[in-house]
Order: C-alpha cells, then sequence, then structure tokens
C-alpha cells in the first residue's frame, strides 16, 4: 500500500517536473523579488517643497530644507505642480502661493506647513510607537500580498493542469480500476503542491526579509501558506476534475482573480473602509497571512476551525468530483 | 486579405467564452470607474489623525478636522492598535497641557513622517496666518491623480487584450489539432499571420476604443491622436500575442507566458511615468518598452498636454521592429 503511494508521489512528481512547474516557481521568484528589492523598498511620498524668494534677505530663522529661487517666475513655476509651496518675501509681508491640488483639506495642511517654515519655533517629534520602519513595512507587506496571489494562484491551476493531462492521458480511466485507493490519487497531489507551496514561501520570505526577520515570522507563514496551499489546490482539484476542459477551467480562474483576489487586496493594501469584507472567505485568509508577517496576534479559534472544516469539506467534493468522473469513464 | 477566412476566425472567438470575458472585463472595469470616479477617493490622500474621547478641547479636534480626518476612538490602547495598523497612515494625537502631542508607527510615507514631527508646531502657530497674505492659485490639472492613471491603465489593458487573443486562439488551435491542417490547407503563412493579427488586433482596437469611449471626455481634436495610440499599441500587442502562441507548447504555459508579459506590459510604463522625470536617461530608455509610449501619450492627453510626436513615433518604430523580428524568426524557424 505505502509502496504504491510512492509511485503516485513519484509520478506527479514527474507530471510537475515536465509542465515546467518549478521553473515557473523559480521564475515568478525572481521577478517578484527583484521587483521588491529594486522599486517597492523605495516607494515613498516626499514632505510638500517650500520654495522662498527672498531677495532681500529678510526672512532669518529659516529652516535648511526651504530652498531659495531667486526670481519671481522661478518662484511661480515651482509652485505651479500643485504640491510644492511657494514664499513671495520680496514685498513687506510675504505671501505664501499655494496652487490647490483639488483636496481642501491637503492644501490647508499645505498652508499651516508654510506658517510653520516661517516661524521660528520647535517642534516636539512624535513619539514612535510601532515595530517597523518604513523600510521593513514595505517589505512584510508586499511579501504578504505577493505570496497571497502565488499560492492563490499556483494551486489552483498548478494542480488543474497535472490534472487536465492526466484526463487528456486517460490516466483517470485507469485509476478506476486499478486498486489504488481515491483518497491516495488526491493526497499525492496536494502532498506535492503543499511543499512545492511552502518552498517557495520559505524562498519569498528569506529572500525579502532577510535572514533575521524571515526566520522569525517563518513559522507562522508557513502555517498560512499552508492552509491556502490546501485550500486552493483542493478547490483547483474540484473544478478541474468537474470542467470538461483548460479553457473553461482558466475562465473561472479569471474570474476568481479579478472579482475575488482584488477587492481583498484593495482592503488590505490601501484601507479603504467595506464593511461588506467580513463575509468575503478570502479576506480573512488573505488578513490572517498579513497577520504573520507582522507578527499580529493570532486570530481567534473560530478561524482555524473554519479553515479545518472548508479544507475538509473540500477534500470531500473532490473525492466526489473523482468519482463521478471515473463513474462517467466507465 | 481572405474575408473568408477572417469570417471563420471571428466564429470561433464567437463561441469562446474566455475571449469574450477578455474583450468585455476592461469595459466593465472602465464603467467602474466611471461610477467610482465620484466616489471619495481624496480620503485616501489626506491626513488622517486618531484621538481619545474627551482628551482634545473642540477647537483642538476642529483645528485638526481642518487639515485630516479625524477618528475618535475610545482608549488610547484602541488608539495604539491603530496607529500601527500597517494599512494606515494614521497619526495618533493627545492633548498635553496647552499643547499636543503626536504618536506615529514609524512606518509612515516620509510626508505623514514630517507632518508627524510638525504637527505640535502647527498647532503653536495656527493662529499666525493673519501675519502673512495668501495666495491660492485653482488646481491647474483636473484635481485628481489618481483618476486618469487608473483610465490608462485600463486601457492598456484592453490593448492588451488583443495578444489573449491571439495567444489563447493559436494555442486552442496547436492543443486541437488543427495547426497540422493549417499546413495542408492552400494557405500561406503570411495569410495566416494577416488574419490571426487582424483576430487580435480587430478585438484589442474595438475593446480599447469602446473603454476610451465609455470613460474619457475627448475633443474632436484629440479623438485622431488617441486612435492612432489605440491601433498602434493593439497591433504590437496581437503581434506579441503570436509570439507567445508560437513559442509556448501548451494552454499551461501560455498563460503564464501571458501573465509574465503582461505585467511587463503594464507595470514598467507606470513606475517609469511616476518615478522618472520626462527628460531623463532613464524616461529615453523606458521608450524600449512598447507600452511606455502609449502610456505616456494618453496621459499627456488627458492632462492636456500637445506634444505628442516622440510617442508616436516611437510606436511606429516599435510595430515596424517587432513585425520584422517576427517574419524573421518565423523565416528561420521554417527553414
Amino acid at each position: 500500500m505505502r509502496g504504491s503511494f510512492f509511485a503516485l508521489l513519484k509520478k506527479d512528481f514527474r507530471l510537475m517536473v515536465s509542465s515546467k512547474f518549478f521553473l515557473l516557481a523559480i521564475g515568478s521568484l525572481i521577478l517578484y523579488s527583484c521587483y521588491i528589492n529594486l522599486v517597492y523598498v523605495k516607494v515613498d511620498q516626499e514632505i510638500f517643497p517650500v520654495y522662498l524668494y527672498d531677495p532681500e534677505q529678510v526672512q532669518e530663522n529659516i529652516s535648511a530644507d526651504v530652498i531659495s529661487v531667486y526670481s519671481p517666475e522661478e518662484l511661480q513655476n515651482a509652485c505651479e505642480d500643485g504640491y510644492s509651496i511657494g514664499i513671495d518675501a520680496s514685498k513687506g509681508t510675504p505671501r505664501i502661493i499655494i496652487a490647490s491640488c483639488g483636496i481642501s483639506r491637503l492644501d490647508e495642511m499645505r498652508h499651516s506647513y508654510a506658517l510653520s517654515k516661517l516661524s521660528s519655533g520647535n517642534s516636539r517629534k512624535a513619539k514612535i510607537i510601532g515595530p517597523n520602519d518604513k523600510e521593513m513595512k514595505n517589505r512584510r507587506e508586499i511579501t504578504a500580498e505577493f505570496l497571497f496571489f502565488e499560492l492563490a494562484a499556483v494551486g489552483f491551476l498548478g494542480l488543474a493542469s497535472m490534472l487536465f493531462k492526466e484526463k487528456q492521458m486517460g490516466v483517470i480511466r485507469v485509476h478506476a480500476v486499478l486498486s489504488v485507493q481515491k483518497g491516495a490519487f488526491i493526497l499525492s497531489k496536494l502532498i506535492l503542491i503543499l511543499f512545492a507551496d511552502l518552498l517557495f514561501a520559505a524562498l519569498l520570505t528569506l529572500c525579502n526579509l532577510g535572514v533575521s526577520a524571515g526566520v522569525e515570522v517563518l513559522p507562522k507563514v508557513l502555517v498560512q501558506a499552508g492552509i491556502l496551499s490546501m485550500i486552493m489546490a483542493m478547490a483547483g482539484f474540484f473544478f478541474s476534475i468537474t470542467l470538461p476542459d483548460f479553457k473553461q477551467f482558466s475562465l473561472l480562474y479569471l474570474v476568481l482573480a479579478v472579482f475575488i483576489t482584488t477587492p481583498v487586496f484593495l482592503a488590505g493594501q490601501t484601507g479603504v473602509e467595506m464593511s461588506w469584507i467580513k463575509f468575503h472567505p478570502m479576506y480573512h485568509l488573505f488578513a490572517a497571512m498579513k497577520n504573520a508577517y507582522f507578527q499580529a496576534p493570532v486570530k481567534n479559534g473560530f478561524y482555524y476551525a473554519g479553515c479545518l472544516m472548508s479544507i475538509f469539506l473540500l477534500f470531500l467534493l473532490a473525492r466526489y468530483g473523482l468519482d463521478r468522473e471515473m463513474k462517467r469513464e466507465g | 486579405m481572405n474575408w473568408i477566412g477572417l469570417k471563420f476566425q471571428l466564429k470561433t472567438i464567437r463561441r469562446d467564452k474566455l475571449c469574450i470575458l477578455t474583450f468585455l472585463l476592461p469595459i466593465i472595469v472602465g464603467i467602474a470607474i466611471n461610477l467610482l470616479g465620484d466616489m471619495n477617493l481624496t480620503s485616501t490622500a489626506e491626513p488622517s489623525f486618531g484621538i481619545v474621547q474627551n482628551d482634545l478641547t473642540k477647537e483642538t479636534v476642529s483645528w485638526l478636522q481642518e487639515t485630516g480626518s479625524v477618528t475618535v476612538y475610545d482608549s488610547t490602547d484602541a488608539l495604539d492598535i491603530a496607529i500601527i495598523d500597517p494599512s494606515t497612515q494614521l497619526l495618533g494625537v493627545l492633548s498635553l497641557g496647552n499643547e499636543i502631542r503626536v504618536l506615529r508607527s514609524g512606518d509612515e510615507l516620509q510626508m505623514y513622517a514630517v507632518i508627524a514631527d510638525t504637527l505640535p508646531l502647527l498647532y503653536a502657530v495656527r493662529n499666525h496666518a493673519g501675519k502673512y497674505e495668501q495666495t491660492l492659485l485653482p488646481p491647474k490639472n483636473s484635481n485628481d491623480i489618481l483618476k486618469p492613471l487608473l483610465i490608462v491603465i485600463t486601457m492598456i489593458t484592453a490593448m492588451f487584450m488583443g495578444c489573449t487573443f491571439n495567444a489563447m486562439n493559436i494555442l486552442s488551435e496547436k492543443e486541437d489539432g488543427i495547426v497540422f491542417i493549417n499546413e495542408i490547407l492552400p494557405m500561406t503563412g503570411t495569410q495566416y499571420v494577416k488574419q490571426k493579427i487582424a483576430v487580435g488586433f480587430l478585438g484589442g482596437v474595438l475593446s480599447t476604443v469602446i473603454t476610451a469611449f465609455v470613460c474619457m471626455r475627448l475633443s474632436v481634436t484629440q479623438i485622431l491622436p488617441v486612435l492612432l495610440f489605440i491601433i498602434l499599441s493593439s497591433f504590437i500587442a496581437s503581434l506579441i500575442g503570436l509570439f507567445i502562441g508560437r513559442s509556448a507548447n501548451g494552454l499551461m504555459a501560455g498563460i503564464m507566458y501571458i501573465k509574465i508579459i503582461m505585467i511587463l506590459f503594464i507595470a514598467p510604463p507606470i513606475l517609469f511615468y511616476l518615478a522618472a522625470p520626462a527628460g531623463g536617461i532613464l524616461h529615453t530608455l523606458s521608450y524600449a518598452f512598447p507600452s511606455s509610449a502609449t502610456f505616456y501619450g494618453l496621459m499627456g492627453i488627458l492632462n492636456g498636454n500637445g506634444a505628442l510626436g516622440t510617442e508616436i513615433i516611437v510606436l511606429i518604430a516599435h510595430c515596424f521592429l517587432w513585425f520584422l523580428l517576427y517574419i524573421m524568426t518565423s523565416k528561420r524557424i521554417q527553414s
């Protein structure tokens, strides 16, 4: 019995290798890591630059980050972008020039900021209470997002591509007469996808968070990655065994990608308030993944019970699908 | 041009739900952007402050509300959690005698970090406004940076659909074995390429034109350049589709290729547009991506910029180069 299971594993592994599954995973890993390390960590928004035109040097106590300009035209050009602030100190009372950015509160903030630049006072620095600096936060955030999207896609598509190939080759018909258990047929695929996903998750985390921070979050991340991977792979198994061809399956995937993962991403990334998002099952998976990366407190027991329950249900569904397909194939 | 051949190509596409959906998707997104356009996206751009109940005076709270949105929390613990939440840029404001003190998480964008550090000073000088004169110039461009960006991204995605059309079309022919039938049909390679390009090209153009119609308000003089951009980019996209169709040997690999190339098609122009100033070397280099020229051109049009010569010339050059490359490589494969 155990021998036949290993034979199954070996066969599925070969199938994965031949479908360039691992090559694609490594490609994605390199692509994502390059993007994170070269681009995303540098994403920032500078404070409004303040330009000062002061030919007679009337203003004293000007802070060091104010940029001096030497003609009224230069000042005009500098503050036309709707972001910079201009101060014209050439005639008596200084004039604060602001091109509106269309958001009245931000205009007001820019005005106050200009006032502070003209005053001599010092400000009490804000107290920092968070554990991360901006770069580390960016790294954690984007790695969690990429991992979520990649796992949601890879388990689903990877299992489907294997299964459709087997369907084409008539493997399922052969299995109907073999003495291998149906559970084993599903399990061998699941285990391979799970290990591939866990490996991917570990590598992505270590590459982009650095070794020390990476190792620290890894246990929690792997748990979440495992849950997500199992759920997606099982869903992939069920849909690919029920749908007649890969094309219809990829249609389903497109719908899944656009309508299911995008709102999750929006809610997670921008903090836009969406009250209905609580009813979105994928949102909880995403939130758990993000919490794992930020080492936030563990979710409540309901979440894990729900995950276990859905994994179990999906397994039953997958078995049922396989059963039906075998009957259909004769 | 073989019109009957083209008719059959369109017929197979009509049966293909995936193609129909890829065709409709950008249009749906375009409509969504139009509807969401009126939604208040600006709330994410203004500073947001968190305060604790019964802590600050009414006057301070209304001062905060002038410069940002204010959320009230029940306790300092709840406030701390909200500040540390990585998906927001919330700053905590607490009273300190007659002054205020600020809490921040330390992971904010530089703008919010500086605001947090200067907020007590801003509060102290809040009544100094009378000492200065103020000029508020009206907004020069449309007041929203995000909306044109979203529109152009959607349009670029719509143009890319030509690629998906072609790649999926050719790959499904490969899977069904029609490729072999094509080889014995009385049809030359050029005819085949023409038909395939035509299908993706027409689909891409049509989808983009409808998207443009849904979400851009164009004046008469702008219609021609926009159309030119759409036509040239859709041509390039459908050519890329042919490349993918030829090099991928299965639907699965094809979808992966499409995924990767789609990222390369859409992401770099946005990054270069936001990060590389016009006129710099990086900006010039970014023209190596065919979609960059389209992106800059469309952004220019949306922002009311007239000069588009460079972008159009670059696009035409791309069309020629890619077409030449395709012809040359396909000859080598045949021989």
